[in-house]
C-alpha cells in the first residue's frame, strides 16, 4: 500500500477564483522571471518518474516527464480531466474497449536535444516493470505485460510503434474503463529508451516538460532549469500546456516544518510543499488565509479497517458498532481543521459521491450491539503508525474501543514501514487499524479495486486490509470496472458505496485537507492544485 | 559511621526528601485521578466542555488547540490542561507517567546491577576464558551507541514482542523498555565492577580465605561481595538516574514506553509536537525528568562520600564515554 498515506491526489473546493484558474501558457499578468525557492520537509520517494508513488514526488516532476497524456493543469474537477499531452490527441478506443490508439506530436525534443521517440514509450512501460515500480499493477492489463514482468525479456507484444509515424497501439487483456487515466500518471512518461533500469533520483533523466532537473542532493534538494527545447520545440508542439514563468526552481529540504513556516513568512523560502505543523497551523490560518495560505482539499479517505476473516470481525454487528462508536466531530479536533468528517468510502469531488451516514454517532447503540453480537474474542490489537495526528486518531479509536468492551493493545509502527508490515499477511495479530488511501485518479473504480474487491487480497503489499471478499460486490466491481462514467454508473457506485457500508469492513471517518502556503511575494491566486499532482510549479509567479 | 556521613550532608539530605517527594507524588496518581480529575490517564475527552467560572470551555477548541493549565478552577480537573488534541489529563499522566518511568528507572537499575554484579564476579575471580568471554561481550555492547542499539530493539521488539523460552513479553509491555535498558546498561556497571574484583582477588584476605579451603562461591559471595557493597549501593542510584534519561530519550524516539500508556519521555515528544503554542506540555515532564535525575546524582554523591569518601566513582552519560575514576576500593 505504497500510495497510503503520502499520496496527495487532491481536489479544491475553496473559492470560485481558484475553479477558474486554468493556468494555461503563459503567465497572467505576474512578473516573469526569476527563481523560486521552495522547501520540502522530506525529500521524495524518488525523482524517477516510474518509480515515485508520492504526492511530493509527482509535485516535483509534473512539469518535467510528461506521460502521452496529462492532466489539465487546472485546480478543482477541472484539474482531473485527462488531455493530451505527448500525443496529439486523446486516444482512440477500438475493438471493444481493448485497443488504444495514439500519435506522438511531431517534433518532440527531450532536454538533451535527442528526439522523442514512439518506441520510447514501449520502452518506459518496459523499465516500469525492470524496476519494480509500484505502479507496474496498473498497466499489467496490456497483452503481454504479465509475462514481461516475469521474464524480462522479449519485450511486451501488446505495444507497437512506429518511429516513423509516431503511432502507438496499446492492446489490452480487457476493456479498462480507467486505462485513460492510468495513460496519464508519471509512471508511463516517456523517457529515452536508454534509461537505465535503476533509480535516476541522483542522475535525473532528460525532460520533455517545460522544466528539466539539473541538479539532485538526494536527502537535501534539488534544482530544475529551464528546458532549453522547451520554447524552441516542445512549447509550439504542446501549446495547450503551460510553460511556467520561473527561470529557475530551487528546492530545498528542510525537515522542521516550524522552521519551514518562519522561513516562509520572512521571505526565504517561496513555498513549503507541505502544511504547517499541527502547531503552527492554526496561526498560519488565521493570519494569512486568502492572501498567502489556502486550504486544499483532497480526494482522500481516511479510515479505520477491521478484519473480517477472524473474530471478532467476522461478525458485521461488531463492525457496525464500532462504525457507531467513532465520533466524526472529535475527529475533525483530533486533526485541528484539516479533515472533513464523513461516514462512506468515496469521498466528496469523486464520482458516485453521494452524501449519507449510516451511522450517526452513539455510543450507546455501539455498546448494546456488542452485548447483543458478544465476541467471545474481546482481546485485540490496533495498528497504527507514528504520524502525529494519525497516530492520535488510533489512540482516540483505542479509547472508543475500550469504552464499549474490547481489550486493546496498540502498536505503533514507523511510518516507513507501517503499510508493508500490515500488508503482509504472515504479521501477527493483524485485527483492525489505521490507514487512508489517496486516489491516483478521480474515480471510484480507484477505491473500491484495492480496499475492498476480493482480488486484492495479497500475501504481501495487501491493500484490502479488511481482507473484505464478496463474491456478488466484487462481480459488480469488476463489472463497473469495464464501463465509462456515466450517470448510470455513477448511481451504481454511489449503492455500491452504501452496499459495502451495511456490511462495515471498514470505519471511515473523514476526507483530509492539505494547504498551500507561500510568501508575501508570490501571487496566490494564481497558484494551481491540481488534484492529482498538487501544486503546479507551472502556476507560480512573483506579483 | 557511614549512616552519620550522610546525614552531615545536607545537600544530599535535602535532595533525598527531594526523591521521596516524587515518588510520593507519582503514588498519588490512582487517588489524584479518582477522586480529584475523576479521569484516567489514557481517557480521551476531545468533545468535553469544562465549567470554569461560570462559563463552558472547550477541552480541545474547534481548531485543536488543547486547553492550557486551569489550576483548582474546575476543582482539580485539567490542573496542567490538556495533554493533546486527544484531552487526556495533563496533570494524571504526568502522574502516571511518573510511575511508569520510575518503575522502568529502578527495575533496570536493579536488574543491570544484579546482573552486572554476577558477571564481575565470575570474570574477576575465574579470570582466564571466563573473564575473556565476558569481558569481549561487555566491549561489543559498550562499542554500540547506546541509544541507536535501544532504538533498533526497542523498534523491533515493539511489533512481535519477545519470546524467550518461558519469558513471553507483548510489544507494549512496561518490560519491554526494562529489558532493552538493561542490556545497554550493563557494561557500563559490570565492566569497572570487574575492575573491582579484579584487585580485590589480589589482596591477601582473599588468598587466606582460599589457603583455608573457601570455595569459589564462599569467597564470592562471603568475601568479595561484602566489599563492593558499597560501590553497588552507589552504582545503583547513578544506574537509577542513567536509565532514567534513557527511557526518557527511547520514549521520545518512539522505541520506549508504547502509547497510550505515558512515560515523561512520551510526554516530552507529544508536547514538542506543541511546543510553541502549548510549551508547559514538554517542560513539565521535562523539569520533572531533570529534578529526579538531579535528586538521584546528588544523593549517589552523598552515599559515596558517606560509604567510602576515597572513591571517585562516577557513572557519565551513556551517550559518552564511562570510566570508572579510581573505582578500585
Amino acid at each position: 500500500m505504497k500510495k497510503l498515506g503520502v499520496v496527495l491526489a487532491a481536489i479544491v473546493l475553496t473559492t470560485g477564483a481558484a475553479l477558474g484558474l486554468t493556468a494555461c501558457g503563459s503567465s497572467s499578468g505576474g512578473k516573469e522571471g526569476g527563481t523560486l525557492e521552495a522547501t520540502y520537509v522530506s525529500f521524495p520517494d524518488s525523482l524517477d518518474p516510474a518509480i515515485s508513488y508520492t504526492a511530493e514526488g509527482w509535485t516535483a516532476m509534473y512539469n518535467t516527464y510528461l506521460p502521452l497524456l496529462t492532466y489539465k493543469h487546472a485546480s478543482g474537477t477541472e484539474g482531473s480531466e485527462v488531455v493530451p499531452a505527448l500525443a496529439k490527441d486523446l486516444p482512440k478506443i477500438s475493438n471493444g474497449g481493448k485497443t488504444y490508439t495514439l500519435f506522438l506530436r511531431p517534433g518532440l525534443k527531450y532536454s538533451d536535444g535527442q528526439p522523442v521517440k514512439a518506441s520510447d514509450f514501449a520502452a518506459s512501460v518496459e523499465r516500469l516493470f525492470e524496476v519494480n515500480s509500484g505502479g507496474s499493477p496498473l498497466y499489467t492489463g496490456i497483452v503481454g505485460a504479465e509475462k514481461f514482468a516475469e521474464t524480462r525479456k522479449g519485450g511486451i507484444s501488446g505495444i507497437e510503434t512506429d518511429d516513423e509515424t509516431g503511432e502507438i497501439r496499446i492492446d489490452l487483456v480487457q476493456p479498462r474503463a480507467t486505462f485513460s487515466n492510468e495513460l496519464g500518471m508519471l509512471f508511463v512518461a516517456v523517457l529515452p529508451a536508454d534509461t537505465p533500469s535503476k533509480d535516476q533520483t541522483a542522475s535525473p533523466p532528460p525532460a520533455t516538460g517545460p522544466y528539466v532537473i539539473t541538479k539532485s542532493q538526494p536527502g537535501r534538494g534539488w534544482s530544475y532549469d529551464r528546458n532549453p527545447f522547451w520554447e524552441k520545440a516542445n512549447a509550439k508542439a504542446m501549446p495547450d500546456l503551460p510553460g511556467g514563468s520561473m527561470d529557475k526552481i530551487e528546492i530545498t529540504v528542510v525537515g522542521n516544518d516550524t522552521t519551514q513556516v518562519s522561513d516562509v513568512e520572512r521571505g526565504k523560502y517561496d513555498w513549503m510543499q507541505n502544511p504547517p505543523g499541527p502547531d503552527e497551523y492554526t496561526r498560519v490560518k488565521e493570519e494569512f488565509e486568502g492572501t498567502q495560505f489556502r486550504v486544499e482539499e483532497t480526494i482522500s479517505t481516511y479510515f479505520f479497517w477491521m478484519n473480517t476473516e477472524r473474530p471478532p470481525f467476522d461478525d458485521v454487528k461488531v463492525r457496525q458498532a464500532v462504525n457507531y462508536a467513532v465520533d466524526g466531530e472529535a475527529m475533525e479536533r483530533i486533526y485541528a481543521g484539516q479533515l472533513a468528517a464523513s461516514q462512506q468510502i468515496i469521498p466528496p469531488g469523486v464520482p458516485g459521491y453521494e452524501k449519507f451516514e449510516l451511522y450517526p454517532h452513539n455510543l450507546e447503540k455501539a455498546k448494546q450491539l456488542l452485548v447483543e453480537a458478544d465476541p467471545a474474542d474481546r482481546e485485540i490489537t490496533v495498528w497504527t503508525l507514528d504520524e502525529p495526528e494519525n497516530r492520535e486518531a488510533a489512540e482516540y479509536y483505542d479509547d472508543v474501543l475500550r469504552q464499549i468492551g474490547f481489550e486493546t493493545t496498540l502498536k505503533v509502527i514507523n511510518a516507513e514501514t507501517y503499510f508493508t508490515l500490515i500488508g503482509n499477511e504472515r504479521t501477527p495479530d493483524l485485527d483492525t487499524g489505521w490507514a487512508n488511501w489517496f486516489l491516483d485518479y478521480p474515480n471510484p473504480n480507484a477505491l473500491f479495486q484495492p480496499l475492498l474487491s476480493g482480488e486484492s487480497i495479497q500475501a504481501t503489499g495487501n491493500t484490502n486490509l479488511a481482507r473484505m471478499a464478496d463474491p456478488a460486490l466484487d462481480a459488480k466491481i469488476d463489472e463497473l470496472s469495464q464501463q465509462d462514467l456515466s450517470p448510470e454508473v455513477e448511481a451504481e457506485y454511489a449503492d455500491l458505496d452504501r452496499e459495502y457500508m451495511e456490511l462495515a469492513p471498514l470505519a471511515p471517518y473523514g476526507n483530509r485537507a492539505t494547504s498551500t502556503f507561500v510568501s508575501s511575494e508570490i501571487d496566490l491566486d494564481e497558484v494551481v492544485f491540481n488534484p492529482t499532482f498538487g501544486q503546479d510549479l507551472t502556476s507560480f509567479q512573483f506579483k | 559511621m557511614a549512616a552519620g556521613r550522610f546525614l552531615r550532608n545536607r545537600l544530599a539530605l535535602a535532595f533525598l526528601g527531594v526523591f521521596v517527594l516524587i515518588v510520593l507524588f507519582v503514588l498519588a496518581a490512582p487517588l489524584w485521578a479518582e477522586h480529584v480529575a475523576e479521569t484516567g490517564p489514557n481517557e480521551t475527552h476531545t468533545l468535553e466542555k469544562l465549567a470554569i467560572d461560570g462559563e463552558q470551555r472547550d477541552v480541545v477548541t474547534p481548531e485543536g488547540r488543547p486547553i492550557g493549565p486551569v489550576w483548582f478552577d474546575a476543582g482539580g480537573k485539567f490542573f496542567l490542561g490538556a495533554d493533546s488534541r486527544l484531552g487526556r489529563d495533563e496533570m494524571v499522566r504526568l502522574m502516571y507517567g511518573g510511575r511508569t518511568s520510575l518503575l522502568i528507572g529502578i527495575a533496570s537499575a536493579a536488574i543491570t546491577t544484579a546482573l552486572a554484579v554476577l558477571l564481575a564476579l565470575l570474570a574477576g575471580y575465574y579470570r582466564g576464558w571466563v573473564d575473556a568471554l565476558i569481558a569481549r561481550t561487555l566491549d561489543v555492547i559498550w562499542s554500540l551507541p547506546a541509544l541507536l542499539l535501544g532504538i533498533a530493539l526497542g523498534v523491533s521488539l515493539a511489533v512481535g514482542g519477545l519470546k524467550l523460552g518461558p519469558i513471553e513479553l507483548s510489544g507494549g509491555s512496561l518490560w519491554v523498555p526494562v529489558l532493552i535498558i538493561t542490556v545497554v546498561s550493563i557494561p557500563y556497571v559490570a565492566r569497572p565492577l570487574r575492575g573491582e574484583v579484579l584487585a580485590l582477588t589480589r589482596k591477601e584476605f582473599i588468598e587466606a580465605a582460599v589457603a583455608q579451603g573457601a570455595g569459589p562461591l564462599r569467597v564470592m559471595l562471603r568475601e568479595i561481595l561484602p566489599n563492593l557493597s558499597s560501590t553497588i549501593i552507589v552504582f545503583f542510584t547513578l544506574t537509577i538516574a542513567n536509565n532514567l534519561l534513557l527511557e526518557a530519550g527511547l520514549s521520545f524516539l518512539g522505541a520506549g514506553v508504547q502509547p497510550p500508556n505515558s512515560s515523561w519521555g512520551t510526554m516530552i515528544s507529544v508536547g514538542e509536537e506543541l511546543l510553541k503554542t502549548a510549551p508547559l506540555l514538554a517542560i513539565v515532564p521535562g523539569a520533572m525528568i531533570a529534578l529526579t535525575v538531579l535528586a538521584l546524582n546528588i544523593v549517589g554523591d552523598g552515599l559515596r562520600d558517606a560509604l567510602n569518601p576515597r572513591a571517585k566513582i562516577r557513572l557519565e552519560a551513556h551517550a559518552g564515554r564511562v570510566e570508572p575514576e579510581g573505582a578500585a576500593v
